[in-house]
């Protein structure tokens, strides 16, 4: 078994004032491991909402309405696979971060201006890695490590074995409540620290001390985008879903981002999904690659294939829309609007504007079946 | 900013307006002995200069000095100040962030409702039905500062109980007296609720619009993929950008405060800088009228300056690398 | 789809934000029943002493309240002064107590900030100067101040509140100015010889009156309480003169009534009380409603 993340059907509805927006009809996708997954299609084809929608940060008014999102890792105690879907809101935000991570596109506003960076990377080991950071403080406070009061020392070596305790103690929740005793946890800083320091480090940025200390007006954007791939990759996700994370930095930033992203899934992660509307980017990065148009996905297969043999006119119009360098004359384009989605056209969202559409186009909405082993279509051309 | 509002005399304004009493332009030998017929740069002169050396001049109401009935009004209207001011703090914040949450909930609605109202309501009205029930109805908080017999206490026994802050609830503890401190205490009740609710309204709604703001912004997006949970991005990471434009409002608030103790002081019968105002206003007491003016603006001013230091305080982005 | 006129459709999206709220249409019923009893006075309650409408007609001098009576629908206040004829009138004087302080403090604030905004400069940097200054003490205190300078009456309490008012205007209609000085629009009626004076009332005024607008409605509701305030503590018009805070300084002393029933004398002032009430709410619902609906973050979410 070789999936990662299997999305089945997935349906996911905002409900505004001009009505409710469709955004995601009946989406399902394969992404394995250890391969790099370009999501790709124009700005508002619901590539985000797919990725929030997997995360369950959706906020409202939108809502996820249907399907299933099986998630297969290890990491589950036996288990093959757990629909995400179903969990609650706590499971979803243990595994948010420390299973499936995401980072996003705007890395000037991704940052919490108040906040220093230290602590904002601190923050995903002290939420994620709580007890492996206990453990650590537990044996250095033996084998004394720190230099404190003998008195503190034991009094800290208590809590800390209790708290790892599978049973809450109910002093330690007492402790929390009372404004002193409430940082008795204070040590896991220095240790989140540490490890902050280590993941800084992995990820090439030079000075990680000076950058822990500092605010995020401080740096530029390519660090700033750095820091928020730190962030995820803090507690060492099996997925990571990147939302155009490279589209709002300048060219030669977006190399080094990239290049490091695929460094990076070298050790740790497995797989990581590109979302991007940049076909260079999918034809240099990615090994299999999704396209979707208005909510639906029109074909999938692995890079070489769907550049060489696209199969959906939509994206055989979208390779041809691309500008090459020995092209005389007009650049291509595709005839027609993006469909507004709270009145979709019926049957495949994308009839009005196909140059090979036919009658069952307009009626049916044409299911993603695979022509080959590795590739499949959501086209009635083909079945 | 605030070097600007520093170099700024804000009584200057104040004496524009307060012109030359009407009432003494009859008696021409007092028109002369106080100087009201010289033309006006050269009174504000001598009043700039009268103040400087610390002489504010007369008081009718309080047959006596400007400056030494300052000191027995003041610590009144403090009281009521350092009581209100973390109520309001406390409950506003709380409220404000709940309802921020939230949003369109039954508490956001109820939390609007409140907000909106508490605004419409004149604070004098508001203390008078309040006295109407709690007072009237059940005498449980009556008005005044002290009651009867603890102010007979006071005058009886000078040597038992010593004046240390004016402020009453505080003196009582210092003197070991619990009953005058709490007895105070009582009195406070009414001035303190009224206070915290017509200014709580707008901070209110300033922290919840704050909070809402916050919410939709990327960086809240981005501690939810990480794993944290609601109630931490609440806290810790919306609610501090959302104190920007809550202590941009402080000011606001402050003066809003002193209007509100104005009413205050007068209907529950409370001898503070707000009462000796309107008691001074009604009976054209000029001197008063300046002093005070004088006061709130260097209040205000001061208030301006924390303000700023606030905003070094939380935003990182202000501080001067 | 048929397509709409975009202005229109804008306009009835703008309407339908500003009534999704059931406080906006609240307050708009508020408003209109106040409109309507406002201009029916002289049929509501019919005045005694034609010269002035506003003087409350009282029969006798007994300092008690009296309760509700057929003569007196809402029964009299201290000075047997009738209350219901003292709300109904008094409504009037609210009104123009607000539109009056309203429109002067807009009509000086707009203006300099206009020409603060516009100008820029040196001239900016006094006009603000001048408005920090005004900034200082807090509302009530200057009002009291000038009103105490200027004697009592009801318009001196309308011009006090006027002079103080404005300075709030100023800020918001330069900063709006400030963000759309520099737009090319702008730029392109300078330089083809356009006067200043037209540049600021054809193009930039039409543009950034919206947050001064929006501001105003929100600030009227306070004029009023401040007003009442004034006259509440004697400051405003003479005795028995129609006004809702005068009314309830007349019932001062008779809030709490004999021991055995202190609810006795609610009426003295409960109902100059509940109109203020309403009448502020009303305008402070319908501002938070325009603001609600203008604010472009809150719009098409």
């Amino acid at each position: 078994m070789n999936k990662l993340l299997e999305i089945k059907d997935l349906v996911t509805n905002f409900y505004t004032y001009e009505g409710v927006v469709r955004a995601i009809n009946q989406v399902s996708l394969d992404i394995e491991k250890d391969i790099v997954f370009g999501l790709v299609g124009e700005s508002g084809c619901g590539k985000s909402v797919t990725a929030r929608s997997v995360m369950r940060i959706v906020q409202p008014p939108g809502a996820i309405e249907g399907g299933e999102i099986l998630f297969y890792n290890d990491k589950n105690d036996g288990q093959k696979s757990i629909d995400l879907l179903k969990q609650d809101e706590q499971f979803m935000q243990k595994l948010r971060g420390s299973s499936i991570s995401m980072i996003f596109q705007e890395p000037n506003l991704a940052l919490n201006p108040v906040l220093s960076i230290g602590y904002q990377i601190a923050e995903s080991f002290l939420f994620h890695q709580n007890s492996e950071m206990s453990q650590a403080v537990l044996k250095d406070l033996q084998n004394n490590e720190y230099r404190i009061l003998p008195l503190l020392r034991s009094f800290l070596i208590w809590c800390y074995a209790k708290s790892l305790e599978p049973e809450k103690s109910a002093l330690l929740s007492l402790f929390a409540k009372i404004p002193v005793l409430k940082n008795w946890d204070y040590l896991l800083n220095s240790e989140a620290r540490k490890r902050s320091l280590v993941i800084l480090d992995k990820l090439g940025i030079a000075n990680a001390e000076r950058i822990f200390d500092a605010y995020p007006h401080n740096l530029s954007g390519g660090m700033k985008q750095r820091i928020v791939i730190a962030l995820a990759l803090a507690c060492q996700p099996v997925l990571l879903i990147a939302d155009e994370a490279t589209s709002n930095l300048d060219v030669t930033v977006q190399a080094q981002i990239l290049e490091l992203l695929i460094e990076l899934k070298k050790d740790t992660i497995s797989s990581i999904i590109l979302i991007t509307h940049d076909l260079g980017i999918v034809a240099e990065t990615c090994d299999r690659a999704g396209v979707m148009y208005a909510g639906n996905v029109c074909e999938v297969a692995d890079v070489e294939d769907l550049f060489n043999n696209p199969r959906h006119p939509y994206t055989k119009a979208l390779l041809n829309s691309v500008p090459k360098f020995t092209q005389k004359g007009k650049l291509e384009t595709i005839p027609g609007f993006v469909p507004n989605l709270v009145t979709p056209p019926s049957g495949c969202r994308f009839h009005p504007r196909c140059p090979e559409c036919f009658d069952l186009c307009k009626t049916r909405t044409p299911v993603l079946q695979g022509i080959n082993d590795r590739h499949q279509v959501a086209c009635h051309l083909y079945h | 900013m605030f070097s600007l509002l520093m170099t700024f005399s804000p009584e200057r304004r104040a004496m524009v307006y307060v012109t030359t009493p009407q009432q003494a332009k009859d008696i021409p030998s007092l028109i002369k002995r106080y100087g009201f017929d010289q033309p006006f740069y050269k009174q504000y002169g001598r009043w700039a200069k009268e103040v400087a050396s610390g002489n504010f001049g007369y008081s009718l109401v309080a047959s006596r000095p400007v400056s030494e009935a300052f000191w027995i009004y003041f610590p009144v209207s403090l009281e009521l100040a350092l009581y209100a001011a973390p109520c309001i703090i406390i409950f506003g914040i709380w409220m404000g962030t709940k309802a921020g949450r939230h949003r369109n909930s039954g508490f956001d609605h109820f939390s609007r409702v409140f907000s909106i109202i508490g605004w419409s309501l004149p604070t004098f009205l508001f203390a008078l039905v309040l006295l109407m029930i709690f007072y009237g109805y059940t005498n449980w908080f009556p008005p005044g500062i002290l009651s009867d017999e603890s102010s007979l206490y006071i005058i009886e026994h000078p040597d038992k109980f010593i004046r240390y802050t004016g402020l009453y609830s505080i003196d009582g503890i210092l003197n070991g007296n619990l009953s005058i401190a709490l007895d105070s205490l009582k009195h406070l009740v009414l001035p303190v609720i009224t206070l915290t609710v017509v200014v709580c309204a707008i901070l209110m709604r300033v922290m919840r619009s704050g909070m809402i703001e916050e919410m939709s912004k990327d960086y809240v997006t981005t501690a939810r993929a990480k794993g944290v949970d609601e109630n931490t991005i609440l806290i810790k990471h919306a609610r501090r950008n959302a104190l920007i434009p809550v202590i941009t409002v402080a000011g606001t608030l402050v003066a809003l405060l002193m209007e509100g103790s104005v009413a205050v002081e007068i209907i529950f019968n409370r001898q503070g800088i707000g009462w000796w105002l309107a008691t001074s206003a009604i009976q054209l007491d000029m001197p008063v009228l300046m002093a005070i003016c004088l006061f709130m603006g260097v209040v205000f001013v001061s208030v301006n300056l924390i303000v700023d230091i606030l905003y070094a305080v939380i935003d990182p982005r202000i501080r001067l690398d | 789809m048929a397509t709409q006129h975009p202005a229109l459709k804008e306009f009835k999206y703008t309407l339908h934000r500003i009534f999704k709220n059931p406080t906006a249409i609240l307050g708009f019923t508020l408003l209109l029943f106040f409109i309507t009893v406002a201009v029916m006075a002289p049929y509501l309650a019919p005045p005694k002493y034609e010269h002035n409408p506003y003087k409350v007609p009282h029969t006798g001098f007994s300092s008690i309240p009296q309760p509700p009576s057929a003569e007196h629908p809402f029964g009299t206040t201290s000075g047997q002064y009738d209350i219901y004829y003292a709300a109904v009138w008094g409504t009037r004087t609210s009104f123009k107590i607000g539109l009056f302080v309203v429109s002067i403090a807009l009509l000086i604030g707009v203006t300099l900030g206009c020409i603060a905004g516009y100008y820029g400069g040196l001239v900016d940097e006094v006009i603000m100067r001048c408005v920090d200054a005004f900034y200082a003490i807090p509302f009530l205190v200057l009002a009291m101040t000038i009103v105490v300078a200027f004697g009592r009456g009801l318009d001196v309490i309308m011009i006090a509140i006027a002079s103080v008012a404005w300075r709030n205007y100023v800020r918001v209609m330069r900063a709006s100015i400030l963000t759309i000085r520099d737009l090319d629009y702008v730029n392109a009626a300078k330089l083809m010889g356009v006067s200043d004076f037209r540049i600021m009332m054809r193009h930039i005024l039409p543009n950034s009156i919206f947050p001064v607008m929006i501001v105003a409605s929100m600030e009227i509701g306070a004029y009023v309480l401040i007003a009442a305030f004034l006259a509440f503590l004697g400051l405003g018009a003479p005795r028995g003169y129609a006004d809702w805070g005068q009314m309830i300084a007349l019932a001062r002393n008779y809030i709490v009534g004999p021991p055995d029933d202190p609810f006795l004398y609610w009426y003295t002032i409960a109902i100059p009380g509940g109109c203020i009430v309403l009448f502020v709410l009303a305008w402070n619902l319908i501002g938070d409603a325009l603001r609600d609906a203008f604010d472009p973050k809150l719009r098409r979410e």
